[in-house]
């Protein structure tokens, strides 16, 4: 089948299915995820972990390391939304660490730049900058979220289309048929 | 599935059931549904939820990085780990995988389900000893398990195709092999340029209709994940709602086993355990079988330490937590011109056997099988986590240029391999580090035995050259040639034997020192297969409850 699976072709599956096994299937949970999605909004919403000026310069970081250019960045993914949320679900440490790392960095800003925003640097500075930290463990945790945010659940806070699956060419359904690649159609035209 | 046919039922605590089962995984399940649908009373306790195909989500940051299902620090169970037992053993966020969830570990595991081969029963005798390891027999052959196979086939649901090579079988696989994928056309084109055998892998995930469960539909989202179409073959859709439906078994989910009680004659009289809440709890039974898996299972039994059983119980060979072994592995990804899209349908779909035995010429002990998977289980977040495949920047736009070829067009080829049975390598109670519940957290002790690193450099070095022949661009690999860190099979920790002397169950499963206590679970393996237990754990429970059944009707418990 071609295209994503739309909620009519899933039910279309769903009633086959379940006329052939007799199983509950697991229809509203598909459904509940399609409502989670949809009623995620990134556009304007307010920081509850993150301060506005941690937000800005943070989100400034995670569009270097994952850039908005041919294809969508951190940027589009709301990356930083993601981050303000997870942030304030258990994860203490990783937030005293970005926070100390943060001032670390503007303070190098600072010094090397004369201005107190890594956000107001143009991105040949800031990925100068982050080259030179790239070995740290503030880095590192910013790497982290941010390659989390791209491709976690809009439920996460981060961006309703999940622009990180476009990125990378993965299309998220819950059904496939074969062939799935170039190499077993190949092989199915070939009668191997 | 269908409603419950009988009320479920509620037993008193304090009234002996026949058996309270610890554990609902991929033995515990089994044996809870044999057990029960053969008349016994039975209460089976479960620390996780019991979680259904509706619970579950394709969601990378819940399962992968929260451990949602696994657990970790997070959820309060740390683990510590260390290489030696001269070294002091650290926290770590996790060194014996598993999950905690009615269906335990078989509700998120790849389903690869290879059976073991005779010669995996006798092969101590056939190889000879192996200094440094208690390498064994098992005090059963192939032939005897077989039926229990077969009944692990058909009752739990397994899709393959009988190969040439493969063991002999009483009956047919009930489903047909999966489709090929396009890292399996891979493997298998270059495999047969080699000179080698390919043959279509068989797994715990349905092809078609089975036992009133639907067939898969390649979602892609096996290997740590829960199916949410309940086509993958766990205990949680093909045992535990029999189970229940018998009116015989009483599912008791958040409950902790905290320790086994023993009466002066040294039989088990109860199971004390914690609720959610941590409220203690105590059930009383005939007989009691963990079910717990290889890390638990010798947890348990060391938390039951008691003025009769100093070392734990069922402990008098001083093997129980010893032998721990992990199956080793290799991988090697490749990089292909044409979409591979391996990130579709499930993990493997054919598997190279050839070097099942490899030749003692080589100057070492091992064996193992190669598949073709997708480099991160076809987890867009786990492989932009991995940095780069190939080399290369982690991130900026190159990094996210790369990642577009790596998620869609790559292969990667594993090898899984042989683990011996070492008595340093194992699983122990740590002496600072506690849990929620105030327990010792569980230590690991792990380092592979040369044999079995150089047996992972072997599949490692195939696996390349697999992937020269299939065509790669570029190729680069990794084999743990400094030992693991950890794994999720964990095998021999109450290895089954004759001799109580070096061994905790004998070949039913019984404990040698306490007559109404059985282990059943990855524990119970003697020598570890070739990296692809849990089948035979299904088998070893099939036929566990079978000899149980007939040893409690006959009044022999």
């Amino acid at each position: 089948m071609n295209g994503p699976m739309s909620r009519r072709a899933l039910l279309a599956l769903t009633a086959r299915l379940a006329k052939q096994s007799c199983v509950v299937l697991t229809l509203p949970m598909v459904l509940s995820g399609c409502e989670r999605a949809r009623q995620s909004a990134t556009e304007g919403a307010l920081f509850t972990t993150l301060n506005a000026d941690e937000a800005s310069e943070l989100a400034a970081i995670a569009s270097r390391i994952l850039p908005s250019d041919e294809t969508p960045g951190a940027n589009e993914a709301g990356v930083i939304h993601f981050m303000d949320h997870v942030l304030g679900d258990g994860r203490d440490d990783e937030l005293v660490l970005l926070r100390a790392g943060l001032l670390e960095l503007q303070s190098m800003v600072q010094q090397e730049f004369n201005t107190p925003s890594f956000a107001s640097l143009d991105s040949s500075q800031q990925d100068e900058l982050l080259t030179s930290i790239e070995s740290t463990q503030f880095f590192g945790t910013m790497r982290f979220l941010t390659v989390a945010g791209m491709f976690a659940l809009p439920e996460y806070g981060g961006s309703a289309d999940l622009p990180g699956y476009r990125v990378i060419g993965f299309e998220s359904r819950h059904f496939w048929q074969p062939p799935f690649g170039y190499y077993d159609a190949d092989y199915a035209a070939r009668g191997e | 599935m269908a409603e419950a046919a009988n009320s479920v039922p509620r037993f008193d605590t304090r009234t002996e059931v026949d058996f309270v089962i610890i554990g609902s995984g991929a033995a515990g399940g089994i044996m809870a549904r044999e057990l029960s649908v053969a008349g016994f009373s039975v209460v089976l306790l479960e620390q996780g939820p019991h979680l259904q195909a509706a619970d579950f989500r394709h969601d990378e940051w819940a399962y992968d990085v929260n451990n949602e299902l696994t657990w970790s620090a997070r959820q309060g169970h740390p683990q510590t780990f260390r290489k030696s037992e001269d070294e002091e053993a650290v926290p770590v966020r996790q060194a014996l995988g598993y999950a905690h969830n009615v269906g335990g570990s078989s509700v998120h595991f790849s389903g690869n389900f290879w059976r073991f081969r005779p010669i995996d029963f006798m092969e101590a005798s056939v190889k000879g000893s192996i200094a440094g390891t208690n390498f064994a027999d098992w005090p059963i052959s192939y032939e005897e398990l077989e039926p229990y196979y077969s009944r692990v086939d058909w009752e739990i649901g397994v899709s393959g195709l009988q190969g040439p090579w493969d063991p002999p079988r009483s009956r047919d696989y009930p489903c047909p092999p999966m489709p090929i994928k396009g890292s399996d056309v891979l493997l298998e084109r270059a495999a047969k340029q080699l000179g080698l055998n390919p043959y279509p892998a068989p797994v715990a995930i349905l092809s078609q209709p089975h036992n009133g469960r639907p067939a898969c539909t390649h979602c892609g989202f096996c290997n740590g994940y829960g199916c949410e179409m309940n086509a993958k073959s766990s205990t949680m859709i093909a045992m535990i709602p029999q189970a229940l439906a018998s009116g015989n078994c009483e599912l008791r989910t958040g409950c902790t086993a905290a320790r086994i009680e023993t009466d002066d004659a040294g039989r088990v009289t109860e199971v004390v355990y914690w609720e959610t809440d941590g409220s203690v709890q105590a059930q009383r039974a005939k007989a009691a079988v963990v079910c717990a898996n290889g890390a638990e299972t010798p947890r348990l039994l060391l938390l039951s330490a008691s003025n009769r059983f100093p070392d734990g119980l069922a402990n008098s060979s001083g093997m129980v937590g010893k032998n721990l072994m992990f199956n080793g592995y290799s991988t090697v990804a490749g990089l292909f011109e044409q979409p591979v899209n391996a990130y579709k349908s499930i993990p493997a779909t054919r598997v190279v056997h050839d070097y099942y035995e490899l030749p003692s010429s080589l100057g070492f002990y091992g064996g193992g099988g190669i598949d073709g998977r997708h480099p991160t289980r076809g987890l867009p977040m786990g492989l932009a986590m991995s940095s780069s495949l190939f080399g290369g920047p982690s991130w900026g736009s190159e990094f996210k240029r790369n990642l577009q070829r790596e998620f869609t067009h790559t292969a990667a080829f594993d090898g899984h391999t042989t683990s011996l049975p070492v008595s340093s390598n194992s699983v122990s109670l740590d002496p600072v580090v506690k849990d929620k519940w105030g327990r010792p957290a569980l230590r690991c002790t792990y380092k592979d035995h040369p044999d079995d690193i150089a047996t992972m450099k072997f599949f490692y070095d195939l696996s390349n050259e697999l992937m020269s022949a299939a065509g790669a661009i570029k190729q680069a690999g990794f084999y743990p040639e400094n030992g693991q860190n950890g794994n999720v099979h964990l095998l021999g920790t109450c290895r089954m034997g004759n001799d109580p002397a070096s061994s905790v169950v004998d070949r039913f499963h019984r404990s040698h020192d306490v007559p109404n206590l059985f282990m059943v679970d990855g524990s119970s393996l003697v020598t570890s297969g070739r990296g692809q237990p849990t089948m035979t754990i299904m088998a070893l429970a099939f036929r566990a409850a079978d000899n149980l059944i007939q040893a409690a009707r006959r009044g022999e418990v």
